[in-house]
């Protein structure tokens, strides 16, 4: 039964045509508007320049990935751009290198969820292992491996502290990240699913 | 007098600042680029002092284009902890080098003079960096970034989705203070609250907050269905905003100039070697 309603969710249904639309597009904007706000406070909260240690915006990032698609994934690009910028942590440079990796860091769990059939409601263990796995640890990892690389580039952090911020970074984000994304998860999802904007393939 | 005050003031996306401030008489394309290129310059300077001369200049910036100072007030927090956190990474993992000399002990552990002079150089960068950026936010409104990328042919879909981003920033936390005000005027007492349970009480706020968000977006793309917008062609048309600026000669001698600057920053830097640690006073002061 469970399967079943898991299917649904991404499966169309006959004669279903789904394509790009406005409300895609508009849903995405108020979406990188809600991301800069949530990025912003992290970054503001837990200031270590331009490292993060506490970056609720992550959950932004795979919930976006999880209801709109690739519209979430350049929301994910996007709003950190100006939330950065927002909260001085970080300069244009430095966040246009941060990109790549806000991309994968959103684009996981929008992934996982459409490849493993997962309910974006989270009404079963599976679908509570794969938000864990992909929308908390292992998005995060990615993100943060990204992330210290990119420092390292610029010579901001010390090359012997690469794996201390590593962990640090990853670990302080996925916390916060994984609670703000599971409530928005169990509490919204259902208002979403129903709404013209969420997608059931990647751009529709 | 105060409503007089206020009239002349205007807000920006950080500030307030005053409409005659003498950096409106730039165009915001010009604004824009200094934005980017000072954002850019810091990235290739080792030489602490120099990007403190920087951040000395930005601050000045401030007081030109009458920003109240006191508006870097939050960032306060964020300039110091950057600080520490970095000279604390360079402190306990200075790394290994047998060329390392000791300068000093803190704590039982030993201060070595690289990674010292690395963390000046790194928090030299940070501290540049986020004032150049918290300039620009200080001193732009959402408009005049508009108005920046439309005169520089920006498509009308990616420009109307960062005004609408922008904007929606400010949305989301108008509602957030009207659900807040709204648990006011029920009698939640946020004072008597425990730590634990107002985490859990921001942590729920992004319920409604989102909630309004889709049906706001429902609205806005139903009201530009009815105004003929699609996504594929939006055809070409009067742009008001653009009609309030004037390119002028300043504006191209600036763009110049700043264009010139980073280009000969990089070129001495990759040609010369110019702006290496190995120049700077810090060095000689550290050893």
């Amino acid at each position: 039964m469970n399967m079943k309603m898991n299917a649904n969710v991404w499966s169309l249904n006959e004669g279903e045509l789904r394509t790009p639309q406005m409300n895609h597009v508009i849903m995405m904007a108020l979406f990188i508007g809600v991301g800069v706000v949530v990025g912003t406070f992290g970054s503001l909260a837990v200031p270590l320049g331009f490292v993060s240690a506490f970056w609720p915006g992550q959950a932004i990032q795979s919930v976006g990935c999880i209801w709109f698609g690739m519209w979430g994934g350049i929301a994910s690009i996007v709003f950190p751009l100006i939330s950065n910028a927002i909260a001085g942590s970080a300069s244009i440079a430095v966040s246009l290198a941060y990109a790549p990796g806000n991309f994968l860091q959103g684009i996981l769990a929008g992934w996982a969820f459409r490849f493993f059939k997962c309910d974006p409601r989270l009404k079963s263990g599976k679908d509570w292992a794969v938000y864990t796995v992909f929308g908390g640890i292992l998005c995060n990892a990615i993100g943060a491996a990204w992330g210290v690389m990119v420092l390292r580039m610029f010579g901001l952090i010390s090359p012997s502290s690469t794996l201390t911020v590593f962990l640090g970074w990853s670990i302080g984000n996925t916390v916060p990240s994984f609670i703000l994304g599971a409530i928005l998860l169990k509490f919204v999802s259902p208002l979403i699913v129903k709404s013209k904007s969420f997608c059931k393939k990647y751009w529709a | 007098m105060e409503s007089v005050q206020t009239k002349k003031m205007m807000k920006t996306l950080l500030a307030l600042i005053p409409v005659e401030s003498p950096l409106y008489s730039f165009h915001p394309v010009s604004r824009l680029l200094l934005f980017v290129i000072t954002g850019f310059i810091p990235l290739f300077i080792n030489m602490p002092e120099l990007n403190f001369m920087f951040a000395v200049v930005v601050l000045l910036l401030f007081i030109y284009s009458k920003v109240a100072l006191s508006s870097l007030k939050m960032y306060l927090p964020v300039i110091l902890c950057a600080g520490i956190f970095t000279f604390l990474t360079f402190i306990f993992f200075p790394g290994k080098d047998p060329d390392y000399k000791v300068i000093g002990h803190v704590f039982g552990l030993a201060l070595y003079d690289q990674p010292i002079m690395n963390a000046f150089i790194a928090y030299s960068k940070i501290l540049a960096l986020l004032l150049s950026s918290i300039f620009y936010f200080s001193t732009n409104r959402e408009r005049d970034i508009l108005a920046a990328l439309r005169t520089l042919k920006m498509p009308f879909v990616a420009s109307y989705v960062l005004g609408l981003s922008l904007r929606s920033a400010g949305m989301f936390l108008e509602d957030l203070h009207t659900v807040r005000e709204a648990e006011q005027a029920r009698g939640l007492d946020y004072a008597a609250m425990k730590f634990t349970d107002k985490v859990k009480l921001y942590s729920m706020y992004i319920i409604p907050l989102i909630s309004l968000a889709l049906r706001r977006s429902d609205e806005i793309s139903n009201a530009l269905f009815v105004k003929g917008y699609s996504l594929k062609s939006s055809g070409k048309r009067a742009d008001y905003i653009l009609t309030k600026y004037r390119f002028s000669a300043s504006d191209v001698a600036t763009c110049v100039v700043l264009i010139l600057l980073l280009v000969l920053i990089v070129y001495f830097k990759y040609r010369y070697q110019w702006f290496g640690s190995d120049h700077s006073l810090f060095q000689y002061v550290i050893k």
